[in-house]
């Protein structure tokens, strides 16, 4: 009976964060009865690859406040809207608060002292945009590595200004006259130096290729008038005025009947663009990661609570939702594949995602094989971590940015960089297992039975990621070869990839020797976290060799707070069992249970 | 399992041994990584892992202390210790096939990259667009004597940096010329001679005009030396002066002997190929509206009268060609995308690593795969105990 209510708790809580997942797929309203949403359905090319100008709203409105929506006015601004303004009402989006501005010094070059608000608007900074722009240019002279923290901010405040003012230009010119008049005086003079200045500007490109021109001629409007004037008409660009003008006048039917014109002409000479932005706007909007990361939480918080109370229905109920959030996850990933046509990981971001959902995998097979909870609170613990990871990664922008040519290759993406990353998930995930028996055996009782399938979980695990790590690590030396003829350079990041090798090979060499017990396995799976934190970011930091593509500043602080935490809650697990909780604890004193392999 | 009794043969066989080596070595790899950010890639490597002992340079002082086991001792300690543990202490069954595989592709695969340290030979090609090429250039210098009396055929005398180095004399064999080698740097610096200027040691050439400064090699890994050395020529017992060559001098510098024309030069140690290459065209293609690279490529005929091959081969990011035991990279680029820059790795072992990734990757599944079978055989006898026991 007591295993019939477990099972129904199991499905009841999964389907509803299942159902609640659903929920973030529905169309948002309109804005002033404007179908904002049809206009940032609209495909664009930017940054070397196609996607709906849904996508390069949310990544510029990111890039420049840090988020995708923002409250002005007491109501909520989301990217559509925000970029919709920019384009076509400048003098309003100008008053909008979208800068984030945190370092006191660069506030001081705008003679502003810090308040509790951290955001302003365009109309606010102008004032000091000499003053910005020649710090900033002081600051870009020094390399990114060896600046202060207030020449990186200046720096990048500029360059978001200076993105900004390019969105701001990247249909019309502001203060000129509109496209409209743009097109019906392409030829007349001074147009030509206009549209040189359009061109140039522009930051994305909304106008598709002509028929029998090349699918990725897509042109921004400056290119398309000049191409105008010469004589050749695109039929994007009179829907395009005109959406321009309805939505400087606020005119709801014609901005929609514009918007429906511009779609019937692109998606009519371009059919297959329509399913690629279709699914790409859904994925921007169903935020599987996001919905995930709260799924996990949820699960963790129930883990936690049926160590408490009702363990037969609140274990079930946890390890459902758990379910829930590995399908969002993967449901997610598989999204990414489709519409990068490329392997999962391709990017520090989707490493994260990556780990996560590998380690999640990891965890759910181990839950179904030991049954003790301690799968699902580890795998929606390291779920939760990764995609955090993640989404403090995904700021710089376009988290599907085109590949460089030297790692453009399909074939070793999917095989050295999915091993060795899954490499990693099982690292983290022996890590997390190490650490819930070091907290448990600190506040809790555990009987020496968990303890023991506690120690084979993490076994399991360190054998599961020696073998990735290791073929990870060479299938990467032979892509080397094969890309620059040299099977080992030396470089950082193979250095880290064997340094996880060799720490898996310690590990298990301590434990077939009988040199480490379960306390020492355990301190060293969670050291085994540290040095995969470090090969992973850590060698990303020292901006040498080939693999410093990632390069990142930030992080800094992040991974060494980690570490830090790592190395103290080694010192919890090497503690003397006198610190430990429980009598059952020190009944199950290593020293009792030497095991072999 | 054998009982060992020698208790060299104890230590030399232990588990404790391979630990304290693992253990050595990811202390090593650690070190030589964050080195790199000051001596390089290959300076940290060479400090390092290529070493026998790892030195610690006192500071102030002449004394040079050993603190650490270098790459070289711990690799082979580890090795020592992995075959005779192998044949001392693993048992040869079936429940152990794994293992013998695994230990067997790892030794496979530290002998390969031995085989390759010591026999893989790095050098490049750099051919503009339109030009044919027939030799590769490694990073080293070297000094050429070239008799171009016959306007066909030019004759090529080279002396290595070795020989350079000792700054001695080196009769050139088959010519009547000696050289005498005054000064030589591996690194060295040219300017224009200002009246500040000590006088020039060089008495003919462009050398008289310039101030050669030696400085530290370099250590940045897409760096390259530019050797200098100061040269005087005797033949016949006639000195023809001393002249200055480097490798940051353009044209080269020539005197004449017996009628018979030499010329005088610094260079890229080169290697002479049977066989030529021609650039046809270099592709560098970028992403539409950006400047990301998406790919590179050189297309290059290939032309070789021995075995009468004359084909195009298109050389790209991640598709070399391999040809007569060398293979080709397409590795950089310049001069306004008309110059590619080829890698040419030479590797007897360039298999073995495949090889013995592959025996490690299938004894390591088949080892876990025996040991998985067993727990959960032994969870599963727990599990019916319980159960038995709850009944």
């Amino acid at each position: 009976m007591k295993k019939k209510i477990g099972k129904y708790t199991a499905w009841i809580a999964g389907g509803l964060a299942l159902v609640s997942a659903l929920l973030m797929l529905r169309a948002p309203g309109q804005v002033r009865g404007l179908d904002v949403d049809g206009f940032v359905r609209l495909p664009v090319l930017e940054g070397g690859r196609l996607k709906p100008l849904d996508s390069t709203a949310r990544n510029a409105l990111l890039l420049i406040r840090g988020q995708q929506s923002f409250r002005h006015q007491d109501r909520t601004v989301g990217s559509g809207e925000w970029i919709l303004d920019v384009l076509f009402r400048p003098q309003v989006a100008d008053l909008q608060p979208i800068f984030v501005i945190d370092n006191p010094d660069v506030l001081g070059v705008m003679k502003m002292e810090r308040t509790k608000d951290r955001y302003y608007s365009f109309r606010q900074i102008i004032p000091f945009i000499n003053e910005i722009q020649r710090e900033a240019n002081a600051a870009q002279a020094i390399e990114a590595k060896l600046r202060t923290p207030y020449q990186s901010a200046v720096a990048n405040l500029f360059e978001r200004l200076y993105l900004y003012h390019r969105l701001k230009n990247t249909i019309q010119l502001e203060n000129q006259q509109g496209l409209a008049a743009e097109i019906a005086g392409a030829t007349a003079p001074g147009a030509a130096q206009r549209q040189a200045t359009l061109a140039d500007l522009a930051y994305f490109r909304p106008i598709p290729p002509l028929p029998g021109q090349k699918a990725e001629a897509w042109s921004n409007t400056g290119e398309a008038l000049r191409a105008l004037a010469m004589g050749a008409v695109n039929p994007g660009l009179d829907p395009m005025a005109r959406i321009a003008w309805a939505y400087s006048v606020q005119d709801a039917p014609a901005f929609n009947k514009a918007v429906k014109d511009l779609q019937i002409a692109t998606f009519g000479a371009w059919p297959e663009a329509q399913t690629h932005v279709d699914h790409e706007t859904t994925f921007n909007r169903a935020q599987p990661f996001y919905v995930g990361m709260a799924i996990y939480v949820l699960a963790l918080l129930m883990v936690f609570g049926s160590w408490a109370w009702k363990p037969e229905i609140l274990r079930p109920a946890a390890f459902g939702l758990l379910c829930a959030g590995a399908i969002v996850q993967t449901a997610g990933l598989v999204s990414r594949i489709v519409l990068q046509g490329r392997p999962p990981v391709t990017n520090l971001y989707s490493s994260a995602v990556f780990v996560g959902w590998g380690a999640v995998l990891l965890g759910i097979v181990l839950e179904r094989m030991y049954r003790n909870g301690f799968g699902t609170a580890v795998a929606s613990a390291s779920g939760f971590a990764s995609l955090l990871v993640a989404h403090h990664l995904s700021g710089d922008g376009d988290t599907m940015e085109m590949m460089r040519a030297v790692l453009d290759s399909n074939f070793w993406l999917a095989t050295h960089v999915t091993t060795i990353t899954i490499g990693y998930s099982g690292m983290f995930l022996a890590a997390a297992i190490a650490i819930a028996w070091t907290l448990r055996k600190h506040f809790a009782r555990v009987s020496p039975e968990i303890s023991k399938s506690l120690l084979g979980m993490v076994y399991g695990i360190i054998a599961f990621s020696l073998f990735f790590s290791f073929v990870g690590t060479v299938l990467g030396g032979i892509w080397a070869d094969q890309s620059w003829g040299r099977f080992w350079g030396w470089d950082p990041k193979e250095n880290g990839a064997l340094l996880i090798v060799l720490w898996c090979a310690i590990i298990l060499h301590a434990r077939w020797g009988g040199f480490a017990r379960e306390r020492g396995i355990m301190t060293m799976a969670i050291f085994g976290g540290v040095i995969t934190s470090l090969s992973w970011f850590g060698v990303n930091m020292l901006g040498v060799g080939l693999h410093s593509y990632g390069f990142m500043d930030k992080a800094f602080w992040a991974l060494s707070g980690f570490v830090g935490s790592q190395l103290l809650l080694m010192a919890l697990a090497m503690a003397p069992r006198q610190f430990w909780k429980g009598k059952a604890a020190r009944a199950a004193g290593d020293e009792a249970h030497p095991t072999k392999a | 399992m054998l009982t060992v009794k020698n208790p060299v043969l104890k230590v030399l066989t232990s588990l404790q041994l391979t630990i304290v080596c693992l253990v050595a070595l990811m202390i090593l790899v650690t070190a030589a990584t964050l080195a790199q950010v000051g001596m390089g890639t290959a300076g940290a490597v060479n400090a390092y892992m290529r070493s026998y002992l790892v030195w610690w340079d006192v500071p102030n002082s002449q004394w040079m202390i050993p603190v650490f086991p270098g790459g070289a001792t711990v690799g082979l300690v580890l090795m020592v210790n992995l075959i005779a543990a192998q044949l001392v202490r693993l048992e040869a069954t079936w429940s152990k096939a794994g293992l013998w595989v695994v230990h067997l592709g790892l030794i496979l695969f530290v002998g390969g990259e031995f085989v390759s340290g010591m026999f893989q030979v790095e050098s490049q090609m750099a051919i503009e667009n339109g030009q044919t090429v027939n030799f590769v250039e490694g990073r080293d210098p070297e000094l050429v004597l070239i008799d171009v009396t016959d306007p066909a055929w030019d004759e090529v005398y080279a002396i290595r940096a070795g020989p350079l180095a000792r700054e001695g004399s080196v009769a050139v064999p088959g010519t009547p010329v000696t050289l005498k080698i005054h000064q030589y740097a591996q690194n060295a610096q040219l300017r224009n001679r200002t009246p500040f200027d000590p006088p020039a040691r060089a008495t003919a050439g462009v050398g008289t005009s310039v101030t050669m400064i030696p400085v530290p090699p370099v250590t940045a890994d897409n760096a390259v030396d530019q050797g200098a050395a100061l040269v005087e020529p005797i033949a016949g017992g006639r000195s023809y002066g001393t002249w200055l060559v480097s490798q940051g001098l353009g044209a080269p510098q020539s005197f004449t002997h017996e009628g018979r024309t030499y010329q005088l030069a610094m260079r890229h140690r080169r290697q002479y190929l049977p066989y030529s290459v021609t650039l046809k065209k270099f592709s560098h293609d970028k992403y539409a509206g950006t400047d990301i690279p998406k790919n590179f490529s050189s297309l290059v005929h290939l032309v070789n009268p021995r075995t009468g091959e004359n084909r195009d081969v298109l050389i790209s990011m991640n598709q070399p060609m391999r040809y007569d035991g060398k293979a080709f990279y397409q590795a950089s680029f310049g001069k306004g995308d008309t110059l590619s820059i080829l890698q040419v790795v030479e590797n007897p072992g360039w298999l073995i690593p495949y090889i013995s990734c592959v025996l490690v990757s299938l004894g390591l599944i088949v080892h876990f795969t025996v040991s998985l079978r067993k727990s959960s055989r032994k969870r599963e006898a727990a599990r019916l105990a319980q159960a038995a026991q709850e009944a």
